[in-house]
């Protein structure tokens, strides 16, 4: 039985050691979550071998032959294993619990020097603010992907314009609901250098599954090298800074020929924009509910309006407006 | 065979008191399907006007205003059914004083398939109903899950829109808790617990029948949620969570009032579950002497009677929230959406317990008699019944680790949901240590709780990696979270229905169930259900949320995977309802006691007859005496011998 025992127990070790079970480990809340994650591991692999290995063995030994009408041992219970299988157990789950209240304390410990970022999220987009961070007319930076320096602890504030989003870059293991009406809060720090996805966990309605963004973790240079970017960008406008736009923020959704694009979530805008006049694009950008397409659903996010500079939208309807024949001027 | 005794009870007891059958147009106000053909319009008809009326007087406006109207219609509709069936009719002449026949049992036992379609009030013909009523459920809810995996086959969408999507699996999850597993335990419970404890019925015999009805009631208006205009079917998930439920389209009402009909059945069952088995025990049978399922059913009774009203007033705070305007989960009017969750989970955490201790009871019952051997460990498994029943009302915030609630309740929640495992650790090292040198009958029920102990330590573990708060941040709303759920539901309850469904299948119906069919529907469902779930602890992991009707392209290959192997499980069921059908026609006719059990119920002919035993069994010692020469559960003698049926000897057991 002992032998069953071990042959599971090393089999599951085995399972569980060399499949990559868990995501890149991406930031320091990661490596703690993963040492719980194995302590936990280990003790399970041990019980589950332990008790695939009774089983088996008992399944194999204890068999009746066919028409055996025999009865087993009248066996009632015996005190000391009962003893013994309700304190191991309990003596097992404490250790997780201990190891999981250190290691949750230190995963949210939040350093007095810390960065700060908003997330609001709403249906069905992430915006993230810098409160730090002044772009044109004294607005705090707003960007709809969420970039980082590396190796630095950022603490996130995170809120709901309406139902309850969660926030989650599988990588960094931490998630906090967005919540309206209150400020929820989680710790990161980033110590790869990548890009990540950040994903909504909580059904938020009919575009939960695309209420996705990414998350960008910089060296420290190209961090203030993106942050100037967009200082620019914020002061400046352009057509040309809005085809850098559409790509980053619009392409996922919507194809346009002349930026390469091929999202079809939303409408063919090739298609979509002909004939249609600077007015009409720069409202489907900042309401985009006012008037949806034969065949699609009210699934654009809503907050373009807040993510833009007015220079940065004046040169995306611009862009546009080119880019689909000049539009009815 | 069985019908003798039905013929003879009937003649005897049952017809003498019956009321006269009416004729002519009279039999229009009788109870009965004809009158539910009129009463269910006359309903609708006064629902409709009371909204349209209240509405004209108050100056609201529009008159027509479909929110109101489903909750008007979801309330008077389904009483005017059942007051149509006959639900209500001995309660009414008794309040008004008409005669009542009191000794009229014209409504126990059933003598044709028309006499499962009415109010009746014999607990074994209830039983079956509501095991037909909620395989019927669980087909329903299957087939949506099929139409989730197509979907989810490949990334993109391909056959369904996410509204379609979204609704699909809200409406399967509440469909399998609400009118499936519960239900089903219920049902069982119902057949089998008088007969354990040596009962002639339940205590309640109409309440009974009245808790069976509420159950198609919810059904349907949970199903029917499809056909509501704009947006059709309940969308928020099960959970229904404010302020998107607040937020949804009218089809969200279904699932608020389709709740409080399945949660009124749910009360009303569990208060008859626990007065009959405080009460209606036979002489000499204590509560050290009650069958695990006996107690299982009474610690799960308990579990209902306590948590239920939560989840009622949860939903009736979401309908008032959006039909009067109220503003319990509305921030800017001081609501609390972190509220919602506590009182939902306040019931729904419990109501895991609801939905696993029953199967607790019947893989104890299942595993004994077919190890041959006493159960090991007998009072512990029953005070660990117990401590679960109260540690299972101190855990329900680790469902909401990620929340946003006070981060304080999170270690004290952590604790005690990792302190249940020690119980359940228990009754499953407990199962294990009466296998040991058993004589094991590998039988259809047998494979299915000895499948259901494995699959339930699997859940049980993924249930400590989720307990554990640091993981559980990562883990939670993925499809680790999805994984772990079936693990425990379908690995735990429905395993533990199956092997139920299959153990007193001959005691049901009087047929013996085909064997290798009942073999080849474990070994499909076994390898179905692993090769379905357990891949998807590992997307989950990974990065893959739940609920969500696309995802990234990485994960489409084990989707796929995923997916043909549901389809698998999907098949397996029609070896079981084949099975089930052609059996229960065509099966050979089945002894007293093929399994050669020692608790009550096999005890007497099957199917048992009318009023269950036709002398009060004497109870003189454990249920699970086993390999023990001579030792008895019960002694039965006397006037059943005389009516022709002798039940089998005790004595023959042990031969």
């Amino acid at each position: 039985m002992t032998l069953v025992g071990v042959a599971v127990g090393a089999a599951l070790a085995i399972v569980a050691v060399f499949i990559p079970w868990l995501p890149d480990a991406a930031s320091e809340q990661a490596d703690i979550i993963d040492s719980v994650y194995w302590v936990v591991t280990i003790i399970c692999v041990v019980v589950f071998a332990v008790v695939a290995g009774v089983s088996a063995y008992a399944i194999y030994k204890f068999r009746a032959p066919p028409g055996d009408m025999d009865d087993g041992s009248p066996i009632h219970g015996h005190t000391g294993l009962e003893i013994v299988w309700t304190l191991i157990p309990t003596v097992l789950v404490l250790v997780i619990a201990v190891f999981s209240a250190v290691a949750l304390t230190q995963a949210e410990d939040l350093p007095p020097d810390h960065r700060t970022i908003q997330v609001t999220a709403e249906q069905f987009a992430w915006t993230f603010t810098y409160p730090d961070i002044e772009v044109e007319g004294g607005k705090p930076l707003t960007t709809g992907e969420l970039v980082l320096p590396i190796d630095e602890t950022v603490g996130f504030e995170i809120t709901s314009k309406d139902v309850i989003h969660s926030f989650w870059v599988p990588q960094w293991r931490m998630k906090q609901d967005a919540v309206k009406g209150i400020t929820t809060q989680t710790t990161v720090k980033p110590t790869k250098l990548g890009t990540f996805p950040v994903i909504c966990t909580e059904l938020c309605g009919l575009g939960h599954a695309i209420m996705r963004s990414q998350a960008r973790v910089l060296s420290l240079a190209d961090f203030q090298a993106w942050v100037e970017e967009q200082q620019r960008l914020a002061r400046e406008g352009g057509s040309v800074q809005g085809k850098e736009l559409f790509t980053q923020q619009c392409g996922s959704c919507h194809v346009l020929a002349d930026a390469g694009t091929e999202g079809e979530v939303g409408p063919n805008l090739d298609e979509a924009l002909q004939g249609v006049d600077a007015d009409f694009i720069r409202e489907s950008i900042v309401d985009p509910s006012a008037e949806i397409a034969e065949g699609y659903q009210d699934a654009m996010p809503d907050n373009f309006g807040d993510l833009f500079t007015d220079p940065q939208l004046d040169g995306l309807v611009e862009y546009l407006l080119e880019a689909t024949g000049g539009g009815a001027q | 065979m069985a019908v003798d005794v039905h013929e003879a009870h009937d003649a005897e007891r049952g017809a003498a008191h019956a009321p006269p059958p009416r004729k002519g147009l009279r039999r229009l106000t009788g109870p009965g399907w004809l009158r539910v053909l009129w009463f269910v319009p006359l309903g609708w008809v006064l629902a409709t006007l009371l909204v349209i009326s209240v509405r004209s007087a108050m100056g609201f406006e529009p008159l027509w205003e479909l929110q109101v109207l489903i909750v008007s219609w979801t309330v008077i509709v389904p009483v005017a059914f059942l007051a149509g069936l006959g639900g209500f009719d001995y309660w009414l002449y008794w309040i008004s004083g008409r005669p009542s026949r009191p000794e009229d049992h014209s409504g126990h036992g059933a003598r044709t398939w028309k006499d499962y379609f009415r109010v009746n009030t014999d607990h074994k013909v209830i039983g079956v109903q509501y095991l037909v009523t909620t395989i019927f459920f669980f087909v329903a809810a299957g087939v949506m899950a099929m139409f989730m995996r197509a979907e989810l086959a490949r990334p993109g969408m391909q056959y369904v829109d996410t509204n379609t999507f979204n609704g699909l699996f809200s409406v399967h999850a509440s469909l399998m808790i609400f009118l499936f597993i519960i239900p089903a335990f219920a049902g069982l419970g119902n057949y089998v617990i008088p007969l354990m404890i040596g009962a002639p019925d339940m205590a309640f015999p109409r309440l009974n029948a009245l808790s069976f009805w509420l159950l198609p009631i919810a059904g349907l208006i949970m199903i029917s949620s499809y056909l509501v205009p704009d947006g059709g079917a309940f969308a928020a998930g099960w959970t229904n969570y404010v302020p998107l439920s607040v937020n949804q389209a009218d089809g969200n009402l279904m699932f608020q009032m389709g709740v409080q009909w399945a949660g009124a059945s749910s009360i009303m069952t569990a208060l008859n579950f626990l007065v009959t088995i405080i009460t209606m025990r036979a002489p000499g049978m204590s509560f050290w002497r009650m069958p695990l399922l006996v107690w299982a059913n009474f610690a799960t009774s308990t579990l209902v009677v306590l948590a239920t009203p939560f989840v009622a007033g949860s939903q009736f705070f979401i309908m008032f929230d959006r039909v009067l305007h109220t503003n319990f989960f509305n921030p800017d009017l001081g609501g609390n959406i972190i509220a919602y969750q506590h009182i939902f989970w306040f019931y729904s955490h419990p109501a895991v317990y609801i939905m696993m201790l029953p199967g607790f009871g019947i893989a104890s019952e299942v595993i004994s008699v077919f190890a041959r051997k006493p159960i090991f460990g007998y009072r512990l498994m029953a005070l660990s019944l117990m401590a679960i029943l109260i540690l299972g009302f101190s855990v329900w915030a680790h469902h909401m680790f990620v929340s946003g609630m006070q981060p304080w309740i999170r270690i004290p929640m952590m604790v005690t949901t990792l302190v249940i495992a020690v119980p359940t650790g228990i009754k499953v090292f407990s199962w294990l240590a009466t296998l040991w040198e058993g004589r094991l009958h590998f039988k259809t029920p047998m494979l299915f709780a000895s499948g259901f102990v494995s699959m339930f330590v699997i859940g049980g573990l993924s249930g400590i990696y989720l307990g554990s708060v640091p993981v559980d941040i990562h883990a939670s709303d993925t499809y680790f979270v999805v994984a772990h759920i079936h693990y425990v539901l379908f690995g735990g309850s429905l395993f533990t229905i199956f092997a139920g469904i299959y153990y007193w299948f001959p005691k049901m119906t009087g047929r013996m169930y085909n064997e290798r069919l009942g073999q080849l529907h474990f070994w499909l469902t076994f390898i179905g259900f692993n090769v379905t779930f357990f891949p998807m602890h590992w997307v989950g992991l990974q990065g893959m949320p739940r609920r969500v009707a696309d995802y990234a392209p990485e994960f489409g290959n084990w989707n796929f995977v995923i997916s043909i192997a549901s389809f698998g499980l999907g098949a397996s069921t029609v070896v079981f309802l084949y099975n089930m059908i052609v059996s229960w026609r065509r099966g050979p006719i089945a002894p007293g006691n093929p399994w050669r059990a020692l608790t009550l119920e096999w005890q007497v002919s099957s199917p048992p007859p009318i009023f269950n035993f036709d002398e009060v069994p004497q109870v003189v010692g454990s249920p699970y005496e086993y390999g023990t020469r001579g030792a008895r559960h019960a002694v039965l003698n006397g006037k059943a011998t005389e009516a022709g049926k002798a039940p089998e000897p005790v004595e023959a057991i042990h031969t």
